[in-house]
């Protein structure tokens, strides 16, 4: 099975001051099609780094990072940003949802950067907000849905431009447990019957449990 | 436009502050109208002088009035067209009463009246007007003002004090002048005019002239025929000034002229107050939504997009004060003369409105003064990484 994301001798160096600190050094790391992988970490460790350059939302140092088929360091910002809106969904921690639009406008956000008309943007969304069972919420602002429900609309914005990939990071971190194993749950429908790639970023032994492979990283390096 | 609910929603987040913010916008753009428009007003027709005209009055003050024999003297002078005999009346409908006041002047109908064809007559009335002692020309805003008709009747009653008689003088209105602005743009239609010689027998012949207005052939010799002029007059008792109509008319308006300045210095001090209060509640709207900001990012909005659509919030914030503050503006301007006080000092105004022109510079303002206090806080966005924004946030 071809390769989604594929990471090749990954440095990640930032400066603060006088001070060069490296947050990776030298990652390489494969993900197939369709996998579900957990990055494990203590905090600290460049999970989120990994994660950021996985998503187009940052630049490597050296090395290659190449994202179904794209090598993300030569695109142009601007050409990132497109090639974001199509192949890659990310899912916060804190879900991020903009406060002053409904979970349905908030669905459609990355939608509005495609050519289609208003309705199929409303027919695609509340498509994605049916897959997280949030259908009947759609017209709800997200202060007035739960933290688990925050979650499922974030990750039906994730998924309503169908990309290829998805990135989460800590998806599971500000949830309670219940609602955690339902984002889980979710995420793993998301991998199994819609063959979404997913690389997610955790803390949590149970949470990485969920995931196909687990790889784990220290002060910057894969360790396993 | 897909964009514009996104941008109108953010702008209902705070609305305390997109409120004061709009009032505050909307009071810089009420204020930049109502003084544009009172400067304008005030300067108005100085456009409608032509450079054939002189007028020479009293070289102590337009308070004393010089001898009627001096009529005969410019007239004979080189390049002297036409002379007529102006006399401003002063006369209001009740006594010292301005609220229904418009401009009146006595002048000798005749020349008068060729050397100033912006004033536009039906023959017949003109004919029937000469031929009328007590008959009158009035300008059609004037006559509309009232509801007036030819052959309408009415009375005036002069605050100068050698034009008060002990009672009113009558009126007969044989004429209606209106003008062409496209050729004669500053005309003012509001003024009427009656004749000097029945000033003049009112006053039992013991008035003189207020000013007369000359005509010349060649404009390039009025200063030359204005020296002619005054010279005559050198050694009398009455000394003369004569000036280009121009000139005697922005004497009228010099110290408008100076509270023109005044005006303009408010209107660019509160607009510079109003662009920093919106620049600060946009950089403030801006540091609150960094989250946002790297969320719009990362699902695919080009940073010329999110800085687009700052830009845009703060034009939609210039435009909602704009146009508000066009609204007051032209509703009190409407509503100016018809203030107690105020309404005294304005209401002589002839073109006293929100002129579409100073409208849309208003409006126009408002969007620049949106577009540059958004122009800081766009710049950061675009500029902005979206790790470092969800990092700080």
């Amino acid at each position: 099975m071809a390769n989604v994301v594929d990471v090749q001798g990954v440095r990640k160096v930032y400066n603060r001051d006088s001070l060069e600190i490296v947050v990776l050094d030298g990652i390489t790391l494969l993900v197939p099609e369709g996998e579900f992988v957990a990055l494990m970490g203590p905090s600290g460790s460049g999970k989120t780094t990994l994660l950021n350059l996985i998503a187009g939302i940052d630049r490597p140092t050296s090395g290659r990072v190449t994202v179904a088929g794209t090598d993300v360091a030569r695109l142009s910002e601007s050409a990132l940003a497109r090639w974001r809106s199509r192949t890659v969904g990310f899912i916060f921690q804190f879900y991020n949802l903009i406060p002053v639009l409904t979970a349905l406008e908030n669905v459609q956000l990355p939608l509005l950067l495609a050519p289609l008309s208003r309705k199929e943007r409303r027919e695609r969304a509340l498509t994605a907000l049916r897959i997280v069972g949030l259908e009947d919420r759609s017209a709800h602002y997200p202060r007035q849905l739960s933290g688990g429900q925050e979650q499922r609309v974030a990750i039906a914005r994730a998924i309503v431009a169908d990309p290829k990939v998805l990135v989460a990071d800590e998806p599971t971190g500000d949830l309670d447990a219940r609602s955690a194993e339902e984002i889980l749950t979710l995420m793993e429908t998301l991998n199994r019957d819609f063959k979404k790639t997913i690389v997610m970023v955790t803390h949590d032994p149970r949470a990485a449990q969920r995931a196909h492979a687990q790889k784990h990283l220290d002060k910057g390096v894969l360790t396993a | 436009m897909r964009h514009l609910p996104y941008i109108l929603k953010h702008l209902r987040r705070n609305w305390v502050r997109t409120g004061s913010t709009v009032l505050a916008m909307s009071v810089c753009i009420f204020l930049f109208c109502t003084l544009q428009t009172f400067v304008r007003a005030v300067t108005w027709n100085l456009q409608s002088a032509s450079a054939t005209r002189l007028v020479t009055r009293h070289a102590v003050s337009l308070v004393f009035n010089m001898p009627i024999a001096y009529k005969e003297r410019i007239a004979a002078v080189p390049g002297v067209v036409r002379v007529a005999k102006v006399n401003w009346f002063g006369g209001t409908r009740r006594p010292n009463d301005f609220t229904e006041f418009f401009p009146n002047f006595a002048v000798e109908a005749e020349p008068y009246l060729e050397i100033h064809p912006e004033f536009i007559v039906p023959e017949d009335q003109k004919k029937a007007f000469l031929a009328d002692q007590r008959g009158c020309l009035v300008g059609r805003r004037t006559i509309d003002r009232f509801g007036w008709k030819i052959g309408g009747t009415f009375q005036l009653e002069s605050f100068i004090p050698p034009y008060r008689v002990g009672k009113p003088f009558d009126f007969v209105i044989d004429g209606i002048f209106d003008t062409d602005l496209a050729r004669y743009p500053g005309t003012d239609t509001s003024m009427m005019f009656f004749h000097y010689k029945y000033l003049y027998e009112m006053t039992n012949q013991r008035v003189g002239v207020g000013t007369y207005v000359v005509e010349i052939g060649d404009p390039h010799q009025a200063t030359a025929v204005g020296r002619a002029i005054d010279a005559l007059f050198e050694n009398s008792d009455a000394q003369t000034k004569t000036e280009t109509e121009a000139a005697f008319r922005a004497g009228f308006v010099s110290l408008a002229g100076n509270l023109a300045f005044l005006l303009n210095s408010i209107a660019l001090a509160v607009t510079f107050t109003i662009l920093l209060v919106t620049a600060n509640t946009m950089s403030m709207a801006v540091r609150e939504r960094r989250t946002e900001i790297a969320v719009l990012k990362t699902v695919g909005f080009p940073s010329g997009l999110v800085m687009g659509l700052i830009l845009g919030e703060s034009a939609a914030l210039g435009a909602l004060g704009g146009g508000s503050g066009l609204l007051f503006g032209w509703g009190l301007i409407r509503m100016l003369p018809s203030l107690p006080f105020i309404g005294e000092a304005v209401r002589g105004f002839p073109e006293l409105g929100l002129s579409p022109a100073i409208g849309g510079l208003g409006f126009a303002l408002a969007l620049g003064l949106g577009l540059g206090a958004g122009l800081i806080p766009a710049l950061l966005a675009y500029r902005a990484r979206i790790t470092d924004m969800l990092r700080q946030a």
